[in-house]
């Protein structure tokens, strides 16, 4: 154990229970999962993702590397949360991630002993890429079950998450990401101007740096100015503050995406923010040096160690040491030491620290190391001491090598800006070299970059340009922003860097410690040719992990830039993508999970199918009955049962969820003449007649059957799937195609509910339903139409059929539609009468060998549905000009057939290869697929439809349906896809 | 997030609208040959710049629109009807 709780910090006195891998704790409110933690001791956290190394706490913030947890249990559990991120609350379970059987000892870590012993460790660098190419059988009996056992993170959860989580949409005029002294600063400013202003900061407290500072009497002032600045943000009406908020994403339109962690009855709030003006004031992270087990637990980044002692009162360690290259990293060690916190030494890479510094080390009476290196730290487990070293003044050898005792490790190489937000406005990231890191040079006029994240230091200076982006902002809008007051006291940044981006000794040396990636890694990718930035981190996978290489992109590119004699602006950097930090899936599903996922179409009979038992299945948006098994019955025993009794007496079913479009107008006639490619201004009034329409490029793109009610006023149906695109199609042709056509159109799909009745015995049933219409061929024929009333509901009444059989299709109001169904079954008991479902609707079109969207794919052409016949020759239509290209019409192409097994109780897979040859090999010639199957109950044998090559020629020929996935191959007899009442003798009868 | 501002219904978010197609090509005559059809159906521009592109406000008004939207930057300068045309910066 090494750190304690050493005082009161920013906290208050509230003691919190929870409880660490199932052992029980205590902590304080206002900690984080982090502070309390090490507040018990914990110096081993978890396990490290590769290499099973132990990783402990390294910072106090996003930066996270080490502290990666797994928050709650069962449905509730978020695995891989920054344990500095997460509050601790009352009863929290902390579980540790990837170590069995515990963080202290485990198993795995044998990974890192054989890494340190054989030359290429089972996962340096390329490890994906090389074990790829090594033998196949390898792979799978050695490398895939190692390294599923070895690497990983987190579990996720195994049951749902119980969780709610909401999607918020919004507007302001000013943004502000970020609330350190800069935020702040221009919140507070623009709020003075009455224009709405949304601030985010992921932490639960506000102030960014700030909160690093000593809160004590001698510095009173400062703590009082952001107290003040928060308390004026709070009670300004105009603006919204919201912590715990990370602000992960900007997009087009200056919109912002956050997601905002919350207490009570919903988890998360996923922000969508239309913003006028963007502040961005994400501030900057301290990165950490690169040396010799600087992963080992108790290696922490200065700032973190500094902050869990002066906001959280954690002491990290009774023994500091501290190693830096530039002069932030001091005030820690001072900050410890007037804390009483031993520090056995300040080791400092550059030659010639400020002497305010110095005076300042030798007045507490530190040891100051200057030239000087830490080449290794040293512990089994945590730090316990560590190796320095002189380093020689080109910087490539040490000397001189002395052992200080510690058991915490401050270190600082440097501050990055966050210009993860900036560069999502499309500029590229610039080196920097007075700060040895990347800026983005992202201003007005809609977004200004301010403070740390725009590489500045010192805090008046950064509060100063949070009031002047606010101000130029509010003067874009219109109006005005006021002043703030400036700090009491000035803060110094990350001032005199002298970069040290890695220690030349030997060790392990982690780059990305989230993602085990060492120097060694970085440097071995370059001799292995890897010289861009983009493949050194797909080939190294540095940065790809949950903290997207926030600490180590920078350490990593000057390490890469040296190895190819470049500067580190030369070499460059990658542009940052969204989200900018782990984010939940849950906050972008909102509350559409579930059934609430998408909206679900019930047809107005829903309740009848229920109550006749019906099984129901998805078709489109709809729930649509796919059979009505009775006693027993399995899927296939019913919809057998249903397509023979079909054949035999009748059926009926619903066809609700097909697209009805209403055409009026002088021009209706005209305009589907020109969408059709068969004539339509030649229909009768009261007939009906199938169409079909074409792509521009001449592909066929739906069916259905349109009806004329009169000259000027036509109906159409659609296929189920094309209903929507249909619509829109139609919209198009007459907004933008032909506006000068006198037509308007308008979908009635929900204003008709919509049965078909099919079988010899329809004409019986329905004339006994509804006496009033006359039903004989003479009265109504074949595509005859005829509108009725019963009962007071209207009904269109069309004698249409798609199976074979007689049949009629009826459309009844949707209020009146259970009525009518309802009135036909009780008419048709006479006639045995039994409602079918979509599978046996699929069966009777299959032996039809009628086309529906599983033949109409978006590749076949009329010539290959044998529709050619049908386009008309007296008129332009829609894809008449494309339709007949070379290699649209080739003889060869595949062409509908109908398939029969050889072995009639043989089922025919659909999505089947057809070939020539039983024993055809992967690379066979292919002649074709299988679209759709069946079992015949009217033929006694299985049956498909397919697309065969040159099909037309090949009636009577035996060839092989393949399903090469399952093994299967079946001997099929090429028929017409006619299978039933090729003549049209039953459906005219 | 893309707003486009509705003649009809005024500014929405672009999720309320589906994009359409090109709106800078011409049709040919229904008796054009071949050739020029193919063109017509198959080859486009795809400038880095000022597009002009029709879109459907399908979950609006339902109607057709023309849209210049800068294809570099997303930004939308112009909405109008499909047959009007966005003035000429002179
Ligand atoms: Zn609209």
């Amino acid at each position: 154990m090494s750190g304690f709780r050493h005082g009161q910090g920013r906290l208050g006195d509230a003691t919190l229970h929870f409880s660490f891998d199932g052992k029980p704790m205590l902590g304080r409110a206002g900690d984080t999962v982090a502070s309390a933690l090490l507040a018990n001791g914990v110096e081993v956290v978890g396990r490290s993702f590769k290499y099973h190394r132990p990783r402990g706490v390294t910072s106090s913030g996003p930066e996270e590397t080490g502290a990666l947890v797994t928050i709650g249990a069962g449905g509730k559990a978020d695995p891989n949360a920054r344990a500095t991120m997460e509050p601790l609350t009352q009863g929290l379970e902390v579980f540790s991630q990837n170590c069995f059987p515990s963080p202290k000892f485990d198993l795995m870590s044998i990974n890192g002993l054989a890494g340190a012993v054989l030359p290429g460790s089972l996962f340096s660098a390329g490890f994906y890429y090389k074990t790829f190419m090594w033998p196949a059988a390898l792979w799978y009996k050695f490398y895939e079950p190692s390294i599923r056992a070895a690497a990983g993170m987190g579990t996720p959860p195994k049951v749902a998450d119980p969780d709610i989580y909401d999607r918020i949409q919004s507007f302001c005029d000013l943004a502000v990401v970020g609330g350190g002294c800069a935020g702040l600063a221009a919140a507070l400013s623009a709020a003075q101007s009455g224009l709405r202003v949304v601030m985010f900061d992921e932490h639960n407290d506000l102030g960014g740096q700030l909160l690093n500072e000593v809160n004590n009497q001698a510095n009173a002032d400062l703590e009082q100015w952001r107290v003040n600045t928060i308390a004026a943000l709070y009670a300004a009406g105009n603006v919204k503050v919201l912590t715990r908020t990370v602000c992960w994403g900007r997009f087009d339109g200056n919109t912002l995406a956050a997601h905002q962690s919350v207490d009570g009855k919903v988890r998360q709030n996923y922000h969508k923010v239309q913003a006028k003006k963007i502040i961005i004031a994400a501030g900057a992270i301290e990165r950490p040096l690169v040396f010799g087990n600087n992963d080992k637990p108790n290696v922490m980044l200065a700032s973190g160690a500094r902050r869990m002692l002066n906001h959280y009162g954690i002491a990290t360690g009774k023994m500091l040491a501290v190693f830096t290259n530039n002069d932030s990293a001091y005030q820690t060690a001072f900050d410890y030491i007037d804390a009483g916190i031993k520090v056995s030494a300040l080791v400092d890479s550059r030659q010639y620290p400020s002497q305010e510094l110095l005076d300042g080390c030798a007045s507490r009476g530190i040891s100051v190391h200057t030239q000087a290196v830490v080449t290794q730290a040293k512990g089994w487990q945590a730090v316990r001491s560590i190796e320095i070293a002189d380093l020689a003044a080109n910087g490539e050898r040490v000397s001189n090598r002395r052992r200080v005792e510690c058991d915490v490790l401050a270190h600082s190489g440097g501050w990055t800006p966050q210009v993860q937000m900036a560069s999502h406005g499309g500029k590229p990231p610039i080196y920097d070299k007075k700060i040895a890191a990347f800026i983005v040079d992202d201003q007005a006029p809609d977004t200004y970059s301010v403070g740390a994240a725009e590489g500045e230091n010192g805090l008046l200076v950064c509060v100063a340009q949070g009031v002047e982006a606010a101000k130029a902002a509010c003067a874009l809008l219109g109006k005005e922003a006021g002043p703030v007051a400036l700090p009491p006291q000035e803060r110094a940044g990350a001032t005199n860097i002298v970069p040290l981006w890695s220690v030349p000794a030997k060790g392990k040396q982690w780059v990305d410690i989230q993602h085990d990636v060492t120097a060694a890694d970085v440097v071995q990718s370059h001799q292995e040719g890897f010289v861009s930035v983009e493949h050194l981190k797909r080939y190294t996978t540095l940065g790809m992990a949950n903290d997207q290489g926030r600490t180590s992109n920078v350490n990593a590119l000057a390490i890469m830039a040296k190895c190819r004699g470049i500067s580190i602006a030369q070499a460059g950097t990658t542009r940052f993508r969204a989200p900018i930090a782990p984010v939940s899936m849950g906050g972008f599903g909102g509350r559409e999970v579930g059934q609430y996922f998408k909206p679900v179409r019930r047809t107005p009979m829903q309740e009848w199918h229920e109550n006749a038992g019906a099984v129901f299945v998805q078709a489109g948006m709809y729930m649509r009955p796919q059979y009505y098994p009775q006693a027993g019955e399995t899927i296939d025993d019913a919809y057998e049962r249903e397509t023979a009794h079909v054949r035999q007496k009748v059926g009926i079913c619903d066809v609700t969820s097909l697209g009805k479009i209403e055409i009026v107008g002088p021009d209706a006639a005209e305009f589907l003449d020109r969408v059709y490619i068969n004539m339509f201004s030649t229909l009768k009034v009261g007939k009906a007649r199938y169409g079909v329409m074409l792509r521009e490029d001449g592909i066929v793109y739906d069916d259905g059957t349109t009806s004329r009610f009169a000259d000027d006023r036509f109906f159409m149906t659609t296929t189920t799937a094309k209903a929507g695109p249909v619509m829109a199609y139609l919209e198009r042709c007459l907004e933008i195609d032909w506006p000068e056509l006198k037509v308007r159109v308008s979908s009635v799909s929900e204003r008709w509910g919509a049965m078909a009745v099919a079988g010899p015995n329809a004409r019986a049933t329905l004339t006994a339903a509804f006496p009033s219409v006359d039903f004989s061929n003479e009265a109504f024929p074949f595509m005859g139409v005829v509108h009725a009333e019963h009962n007071g509901a209207k009904m269109v009444l069309l004698r249409i059929s798609f199976s074979g059989e007689m049949a009629f299709e009826v459309y009844a109001e949707s209020e009146h539609a259970t009525d009518i169904w309802q009135t036909i079954i009780d008419a048709g008991k006479a006639y045995d009468i039994v409602p079918y479902g979509l599978e046996t609707l699929g069966a009777l079109r299959i032996e039809k060998g009628h086309v529906t969207g599983a033949e109409l794919d978006g590749r076949v052409t009329l010539g290959d549905v044998h529709m050619d016949g049908m386009a008309s020759k007296k008129k332009w239509f829609v894809g008449k000009n494309l339709k007949d290209r070379e290699g649209m019409v080739h003889p060869d192409r595949p062409q509908l057939v109908g398939l029969k097994s050889v072995d009639p109780r043989t089922p025919i897979s659909t999505g089947s290869i057809l070939v020539n040859d039983a024993n055809a090999s992967a690379g066979a010639d292919k002649q074709g697929w299988v679209s759709s199957m069946t079992y015949s109950p009217e033929l006694g044998s299985f049956i498909a439809l397919g697309f065969l090559r040159g099909g037309k020629e090949r009636i009577g020929q035996r060839i092989y349906a393949a399903y090469p996935v399952k093994g299967i191959t079946v001997e099929v007899e090429v028929v017409s896809n006619h299978f039933v009442d090729p003549t049209n003798e039953r459906v005219k009868g | 997030m893309l707003r486009i501002n509705c003649p009809y219904c005024g500014e929405r978010e672009h999720s309320e609208f589906t994009y359409g197609e090109d709106a800078t090509r011409t049709t040919p005559d229904n008796d054009a040959p071949m050739e020029q059809w193919n063109t017509f159906v198959y080859e486009r521009i795809n400038p880095a710049g000022e597009h002009l592109e029709y879109w459907h406000h399908a979950f609006g008004c339902r109607a057709w629109l023309k849209v210049q939207r800068n294809t570099l930057t997303h930004d939308i300068s112009w909405v109008g009807l499909p047959h009007e045309n966005p003035q000429v910066q002179s």
